[in-house]
């Protein structure tokens, strides 16, 4: 895959990855485009190995997944981000801010699987079969983590 | 169940399409591609370099082992004692020692000229 049609798959999918990263992240803007930036490079580097046998979002979606996760074994877990997701959603209304505090601030709180089957499903509208194909689990497991996730959202929100 | 599964329908984290973001991510595959050129063409380098020191460290072995060959000691006109000892053993084993002294050689070329890195 040469770079120019690497990037183009990219900018096809900076929008969903980034919010993808972002949910996954709390709301953490920066942390979320730190992470996209290295799934990118990462990619970018085994593109050759690129087959074609899934989606490339799917592929470039596992990618950065496996990012994230590298990134939470590295680091501490951080403090809530809160005055980043207000800083950077002010702009929609203090209703609308605060529904995206309480929302970062109830995935925060979710286990990792949990959080990255609900941001698939509910924010990237994935099928199973593509968040199973993600998340490197069956789809049983991924059905398991999002009635686990929906449970877990319903007594914080 | 409804409730929650439609307030995360509606609240989907907004994320802006950022040119910035598309240029860092170019910036940062030149980069790659830059280390991967110089990858390679160390590896080039060590490639031949391997291949030189194999033909030599052959050439020098058949060279020494046609020396030995064509041109055996004479021990009676070297000098009695230690040395004599010596150079009858060389005379007796030449054949025997040439061969791991050219293998020594060779694996030694090998190993160092694989010793290049990418600064």
């Amino acid at each position: 895959m040469t770079r120019e049609r690497f990037i183009d798959e990219v900018r096809q999918q900076q929008e969903p990855l980034r919010r993808f990263l972002l949910a996954l992240c709390g709301g953490n803007a920066p942390l979320a485009d730190d992470i996209a930036q290295e799934a990118l490079v990462r990619a970018y580097v085994a593109s050759g190995s690129f087959l074609g046998l899934s989606k490339f979002s799917t592929w470039l979606f596992r990618i950065a997944y496996n990012c994230y996760i590298d990134h939470c074994r590295k680091s501490r877990p951080e403090e809530t981000p809160l005055r980043e997701a207000e800083s950077v959603l002010a702009a929609d209304g203090a209703d609308r801010s605060f529904r995206y505090q309480q929302l970062y601030l109830a995935l925060e709180r979710l286990p990792e699987k949990e959080r990255a089957a609900i941001a698939l499903f509910y924010f990237e509208d994935r099928s199973i079969k593509e968040i199973a194909s993600i998340l490197q689990m069956p789809q049983g497991t991924v059905k398991y983590h999002l009635s686990l996730g929906r449970n877990h959202l319903k007594d914080m929100l | 169940m409804k409730e929650i599964e439609k307030f995360l329908r509606e609240n989907k984290p907004q994320v802006k399409d950022d040119p910035a973001f598309i240029l860092e991510a170019r910036r940062r595959m030149e980069q790659v591609e830059g280390i991967k050129a110089e990858v390679d063409r160390q590896r080039g380098r060590g490639r031949r370099a391997l291949i030189v020191a194999l033909v030599a460290g052959l050439a020098l072995g058949m060279a020494a082992s046609a020396l030995a060959f064509f041109y055996p000691v004479n021990a009676v006109s070297v000098d009695e004692g230690l040395w004599q000892s010596f150079r009858l053993f060389l005379q007796e084993y030449k054949l025997l020692l040439i061969y791991p002294i050219a293998a020594l050689a060779i694996t030694l070329s090998l190993v160092l000229s694989r010793k290049t890195t990418v600064q």
